[in-house]
């Protein structure tokens, strides 16, 4: 069970962050200013904080400062609203793990969230991934399903292996344009489902079970649930 | 001299300059009248001693000592003078001197030698100048020499100089302060049009930019500083009216998903409703705040972009790279649309990577969008003289000449215009257009005969620009000029 703090003001925020992080498995603590988060993180050990720069009395950054004055070693990730560039090379100078500006999409945040604990407890990445009767063989970029051999592209392999790796997480079109493709923008054009459409014809259709979900509205998910 | 005012600078400067060469034309003419003097005072003492010399010419100096000695006195008429008769080495015969004045000794003219204006000597006495000069005269009396000396104390002369120098004094003086005041009453009048000028600045504010300085009667050196003014002037008007357009488009705009999400929200909260109804509800509302969201972000985008010198991280990056993620992005989309891609060029181009992926990225959404089906999108690089050309075109309906000049404006939408990449903000060329200011590049749009053909133009490096964004490289393309 990992503990992640949640340093953040803004009382709803703080709570749908709480509830989000304690459904995909984690133990979660709010905290709504910065010196009682300063006081949480030095009493009690956890695995990360989540800090946000904008904060009544002590904001983000003095509370990073602090952190860092008293030799906490845990991992903080900034949340905030304003993401110019500079504030985000603050934000990485200052000692922060990553930064992400709001509004970001919960899958991102657990995304990353995961990218920062496996940095800590090296993690590696598996060469074999399975999910019902799908299997991924990573370094010989093969899959297959119930033992038929499936041909797929470069593209589909990437999208595929990025959902197998995210699985039962709901990926939002943003994440997925900038991980498979490396745009890290909306060009508001219909690329991912164009892509997950393709891939759903060769890994789905011809196969009884459904294991890519559309989640209307917010994106898409892959696992064996119906 | 800065805290002076610019009158006061000028009165100062101006009595100065009449101060200094009033100073300078008194001294000359006081130096001159001076010379004048000393030489006819010179000269007055030559003919005296010459007139002695010629009434002692075989006289028997004696005798006419003895008998005319007032004769001598009146020759010298006023109390300054000294006259003394002597034999060589002799007590004097005859001595006037009431001034005083100690007798000069000097080698005297010899009596055929003749007198001239250098045999005049001159020292000060006390403050006043003493001239003087000695002369031998022939007699008739052994040792047939006489020796004449004689000199004039200039007190007379000095007293006329000192009340001539006084006068000087006091005409520089007047003249200056006279100048003084009227420099300032000329210089007051004279920057009129300045205080005019300010007056009528002072009246201008941002319910009033439409007022312009009038040049017609300033003055020449005035006018290119009116115009001058008056071009910011069109400049901030304009900038100021396209950002209340752009406030106003944007509340618009944000509305629209607003009153959405309200409006559902409200009807689905009004009585109990299905599970999945709430499930359909919560995601319609994630698609419109995400729609939202992106405009901000668009918006926000758009404000740094027009920051004269925001940073971009330009880089060299390979034309071929960039084609094939381009490529690999689209390519689902466009077969959809049984479009083909065709992207032709290599090289380098000097850009940030990022935005110039977004940049293409939209041009390309909206080529994709608007290309008859069946047709084949062409993407290509060209390199000039110091800059790279990029076009993105597809065959499709014509773009009428009134959108193509508006394109790239923030929220403009016409019917047939296309600003469907980021969908429903209408903000996606006015990116594009933000993305090239950034590069300080060109873009232009062109449309005609079944052809679109969208063109960006990057610089090789650095260049000057105007301050409002726009290519002064008359090589590039012609970036289609603002309204």
């Amino acid at each position: 069970m990992q503990r992640i703090l949640i340093i953040e003001d803004e009382p709803k925020a703080g709570e749908y962050m709480r509830s989000g992080l304690t459904e995909a498995g984690y133990v979660a603590d709010v905290a709504t200013d910065g010196i009682t988060g300063l006081h949480l993180a030095r009493e009690f050990q956890f695995d990360l904080i989540l800090l946000d720069v904008m904060l009544p009395d002590m904001d983000g950054w003095q509370v990073m400062a602090a952190l860092k004055n008293h030799d906490v070693p845990t991992p903080v990730l900034f949340l905030t609203a304003r993401g110019t560039l500079e504030d985000r090379l603050k934000g990485l100078a200052s000692g922060a793990e990553d930064y992400l500006v709001k509004p970001f999409s919960f899958a991102e945040l657990l995304a990353r969230i995961r990218i920062v604990l496996r940095r800590g407890g090296r993690e590696p990445q598996p060469d074999l991934l399975e999910l019902a009767g799908l299997r991924m063989d990573v370094p010989k970029r093969r899959v297959e399903r119930d033992g038929v051999r499936l041909a797929l592209t470069n593209k589909e392999f990437n999208l595929l292996h990025l959902f197998l790796t995210h699985r039962g997480q709901v990926l939002s079109r943003t994440l997925i344009a900038s991980r498979v493709w490396d745009m890290n923008f909306d060009s508001d054009t219909n690329v991912v489902d164009v892509a997950v459409r393709r891939l759903r014809q060769k890994i789905d259709e011809p196969f009884s079970r459904r294991l890519l979900h559309t989640v209307h509205g917010v994106g898409y998910r892959c696992d064996d649930e119906a | 001299m800065s805290r002076f005012s610019l009158t006061a600078r000028l009165s100062i400067i101006l009595a100065v300059l009449t101060l200094t060469v009033m100073t300078a034309v008194g001294f000359i003419m006081y130096r001159t009248l001076e010379r004048q003097l000393m030489v006819r005072d010179d000269g007055a003492l030559v003919t005296r001693v010459e007139q002695i010399r010629a009434l002692l010419h075989d006289e028997d100096v004696l005798d006419l000592i003895h008998n005319k000695p007032q004769l001598f006195a009146n020759m010298l008429g006023n109390t300054e003078s000294l006259l003394v008769l002597r034999f060589p080495g002799r007590t004097p015969l005859i001595e006037v001197n009431p001034g005083n004045s100690p007798v000069p000794d000097i080698a005297a003219v010899p009596a055929d030698g003749k007198l001239s204006l250098a045999a005049v000597h001159h020292r000060l006495q006390g403050d006043t100048p003493f001239i003087y000069t000695a002369a031998q005269a022939r007699t008739t009396r052994p040792p047939y020499r006489l020796e004449i000396i004689t000199g004039r104390l200039m007190m007379e002369r000095t007293r006329m100089l000192a009340s001539y120098r006084n006068q000087i004094f006091a005409v520089v003086a007047g003249a200056s302060l006279l100048t003084m005041l009227l420099a300032g009453l000329v210089a007051r009048r004279g920057l009129l049009p300045l205080h005019r000028l300010a007056a009528q600045t002072g009246r201008i504010g941002s319910k009033n930019l439409s007022i312009r300085i009038d040049s017609e009667d300033a003055p020449r050196e005035l006018k290119a500083l009116i115009d001058a003014f008056n071009l910011m002037l069109d400049r901030l008007e304009l900038s100021f009216t396209q950002l209340s357009q752009v406030s106003a488009d944007m509340a618009h705009d944000l509305r629209t998903p607003i009153a959405t999400l309200m409006g559902q929200t409200e009807v689905a909260l009004s009585r109990p409703r299905p599970e999945e109804h709430y499930a359909r509800l919560l995601g319609s509302n994630f698609e419109e705040l995400g729609r939202l969201s992106k405009m901000i972000e668009n918006m926000l985008f758009l404000a740094r972009a027009e920051q004269a010198g925001h940073a971009i991280g330009r880089v060299w990056l390979d034309i071929g790279d960039e084609f094939a993620t381009l490529n690999d992005y689209f390519e689902g989309p466009a077969q959809e649309r049984d479009l083909g891609l065709a992207f032709s060029g290599a090289g380098r181009i000097y850009a940030d990577p990022q935005l110039l992926r977004r940049a293409l990225a939209n041009l390309l959404a909206n080529a994709i969008q608007y290309a008859d089906a069946g047709s084949t999108v062409t993407i290509s690089a060209e390199h000039q003289a110091g800059h790279t050309t990029l076009s993105v075109s597809n065959l499709g309906a014509d773009i009428g000449e009134e959108h193509l000049a508006r394109l790239f404006e923030r929220f403009y939408r016409a019917d047939a215009s296309r600003t469907t990449a980021n969908q429903a903000s209408g903000l996606g060329l006015a990116i594009v257009r933000g993305i090239m200011t950034l590069h300080q590049g060109g873009w232009r749009a062109t449309s005609a005969a079944g052809q679109t053909c969208f063109q960006l133009t990057f610089p090789h490096g650095e260049r000057r620009h105007d301050d409002d964004g726009r290519e002064n490289g008359a090589e590039a393309p012609a970036p289609i000029e603002r309204p």
